[in-house]
């Protein structure tokens, strides 16, 4: 057991590090009160590389492993919520699929773009009447010759409305059940009934767009389908497995970003004649905070590592979102309160984070449905 | 045409720190690339990518924990590293300047580059005299502090704007091989893609001993030795003055004169 990160990880983190804290964090309130997706940074991110961390060479991708890409969110995270969500949305759920499930022809048209960072990815299960019961599902893909006809409606897609390719769950085999969804490729420049309805202001995360979009008669060739008919769901399962991760790296991010806050805030502000770290009221406050993110991240790091060894992370990578999303939420509203008045501004970051970290019990499973399935892990 | 970048990893107290003994104590130290030596780094990879057949050679003497710092510059582009350690260099109290440049100077006539950048000075002990004795010692042509350079490559001269005290520039040519001491601000560091971290990981990263650069311990002795490590203490003290512009013109006249500042 080596807790020690190997030296090409090390770099990695701290060079991201580096550009997160000198191009995004000084613009990272901006763009939340601006509700402003912030493309250059996404430029920037391609520039160096970050577009498609666990995305093989032969694809354009950087070749690394799960662990790094966990480490790479978590620096996003750590300096902007909205921009690491958008990050981990676009690598777990839209580009990463297609690197699973696609041919070498989906390959080459539609996972190197994403991959490089020519544009970003978006992925659509949610519906409006269909969120944590995710296969109960009322967009449907009708065969109609060499096209497929889509129809529906689909809710909460990150990145919709900037994507150059949207991966649709839509079902093809209404009697089926879980083996009648499928997984489609939609272009949302070209494919004419394509559109996005809403854009969402949200309690936080609003330079990541998250939208309501709306495929009428959406007629797409053959070769859009990834994988086979019928596979879509058990194709879900394996995504939102490495999708965990990512959120639970994303959170750890937003916990050490409130931390960090916290820590510098306390022991630079004076009250009753010395800082207020050292009365154990707000000291132990902060270093619950520290117990909690350093439980968390090693929960996760397990997670990925686990993930590259091959072997199956449905219990570690629910137990790592679970444990870290709801850390994110605890630090950053103790993180608040450490700050007390200014805390609750919109000067200092941690209400921001507060707002953030809100979504992570929320997107890619619920808590609730966390606990559902390491449940039924345990055999309960 | 090679260059040969001199990097140094340089250690940064945190801002309330304890001594030990005659240095700051371990446990408030971090290690990271010298501030100057990024901009050399990135001025010869600059150089390589816009000429034709150049390679950037970086050289560090350092422990071990030093080799990620002269990975970074690797990742940055630049072509190989060589590192010089050995036990002599792991027990010697400090290495002036003389020594580095006795150093550095044997890895000079290895691999006879025609360009020389070493940072301006390190931000840790900040003696900003290395490359210039490195020159002296090598018998190479010198500029110090350049914070503009123009290679002429064929012609076989660096037109270079060199900063001088009082925001006054000297423009000079200086003919090569010679060593340039680099002034932060001359260029823009590039962050390392991450690709370049991972190709980095692979490139030729040499470790060299004293006795392979045909020096032996003696190098290591010095006039110079560190006697004392302290914090200075500073005091600081603010006036506020209030009125029109003439009171306060008035009071901070007074205010000078009394603080011996001006006479009369």
């Amino acid at each position: 057991m080596d807790f020690e990160l190997p030296s090409e990880h090390r770099m990695i983190r701290d060079t991201v590090r580096e550009f997160c804290d000198e191009e995004i964090e000084p613009i990272a309130w901006d763009i939340e009160e601006e509700h402003r997706f912030p493309e250059e940074v996404f430029d920037a991110l391609a520039d160096l590389d970050m577009m498609g961390v666990p995305v093989s060479e032969e694809y354009g991708g950087l070749g690394g492993d799960q662990l790094m890409y966990a480490l790479v969110t978590e620096e996003l995270g750590r300096v902007s919520g909205s921009i690491g969500l958008s990050y981990a949305a676009h690598t777990s759920l839209a580009t990463k699929p297609i690197e699973m499930f696609g041919t070498d022809a989906q390959k080459e048209r539609w996972l190197e773009p994403l991959a490089t960072g020519e544009y970003l990815g978006a992925w659509a299960l949610t519906e409006p009447s269909s969120g944590s019961d995710a296969s109960d599902m009322d967009t449907m893909a009708e065969k109609e010759g060499d096209e497929y006809v889509i129809d529906g409606t689909k809710q909460f897609i990150t990145n919709a409305s900037v994507a150059g390719s949207i991966l649709v769950k839509a079902v093809t085999d209404p009697g089926a059940g879980y083996d009648g969804i499928s997984t489609f490729i939609v272009d949302p420049e070209e494919d004419d009934g394509f559109e996005v309805v809403t854009e969402w202001e949200k309690m936080g995360l609003n330079a990541s767009p998250t939208c309501e979009i709306k495929f009428t008669d959406c007629r797409i060739p053959e070769d859009r389908l990834l994988g086979e008919e019928g596979e879509g769901w058990t194709q879900t399962m394996k995504t939102l497995n490495g999708g965990r991760i990512s959120i639970a790296a994303l959170s750890v991010g937003l916990g050490q970003g409130a931390f960090e806050a916290a820590k510098s805030y306390a022991t630079e502000r004076e009250q009753f004649g010395k800082p207020i770290s050292k009365f154990d009221a707000v000291r132990d406050m902060v270093v619950e905070m520290d117990r909690k993110i350093e439980r968390s991240r090693l929960l996760t790091h397990k997670s990925a590592t686990q993930y590259d060894d091959g072997e199956d992370v449905t219990h570690s990578s629910a137990l790592a979102k679970y444990d870290a999303s709801e850390t994110a939420r605890e630090v950053a509203e103790d993180a608040v309160q450490v700050l007390g008045g200014y805390g609750y501004t919109t000067d200092f970051a941690p209400q921001r984070f507060y707002r953030d970290a809100k979504l992570m019990e929320i997107g890619e499973g619920t808590s609730e449905i966390q606990r559902l399935v390491i449940g039924r892990q345990l055999g309960l | 045409m090679k260059i040969l970048v001199t990097v140094k990893e340089v250690a940064e107290a945190e801002d309330d720190f304890e001594i030990d003994g005659l240095d700051i104590d371990e446990r408030y130290l971090e290690y990271d690339l010298n501030e100057w030596d990024d901009y050399a780094v990135e001025e010869a990879v600059t150089i390589a990518e816009d000429g034709d057949d150049v390679e950037v050679v970086s050289v560090t003497i350092g422990p071990e924990r030093a080799e990620e710092t002269v990975r970074m510059a690797l990742a940055k582009g630049v072509d190989r590293a060589i590192r010089v350690w050995d036990d002599d260099l792991e027990s010697a109290d400090m290495l002036d300047v003389g020594t580095k440049a006795d150093i550095l100077a044997a890895v000079v006539e290895e691999e006879d580059p025609d360009l020389v950048f070493s940072g301006v000075q390190a931000n840790d002990d900040g003696f900003g005299a290395t490359g210039v004795a490195l020159a002296e010692v090598v018998d190479m042509e010198w500029g110090a502090v350049v914070n503009d350079l123009d290679l002429d490559a064929e012609g076989g001269v660096a037109h270079v704007h060199r900063e001088l005290e009082g925001g006054v520039e000297e423009l000079t040519d200086i003919e090569l091989p010679a060593v340039l001491t680099i002034q932060t601000g001359i260029n823009e560091p590039r962050y390392a893609s991450l690709r370049g971290i991972r190709q980095a990981q692979r490139k030729p990263l040499d470790v060299q001993g004293l006795g392979d650069l045909g020096l032996d311990a003696s190098v290591l002795e010095s006039a110079v030795s560190r006697t004392a490590m302290f914090e200075p203490e500073s005091e600081s003290d603010v006036t506020v003055f209030e009125g029109g512009a003439e009171e306060e013109a008035g009071q901070l006249a007074d205010l000078l004169r009394d603080k011996g500042v001006v006479e009369g």
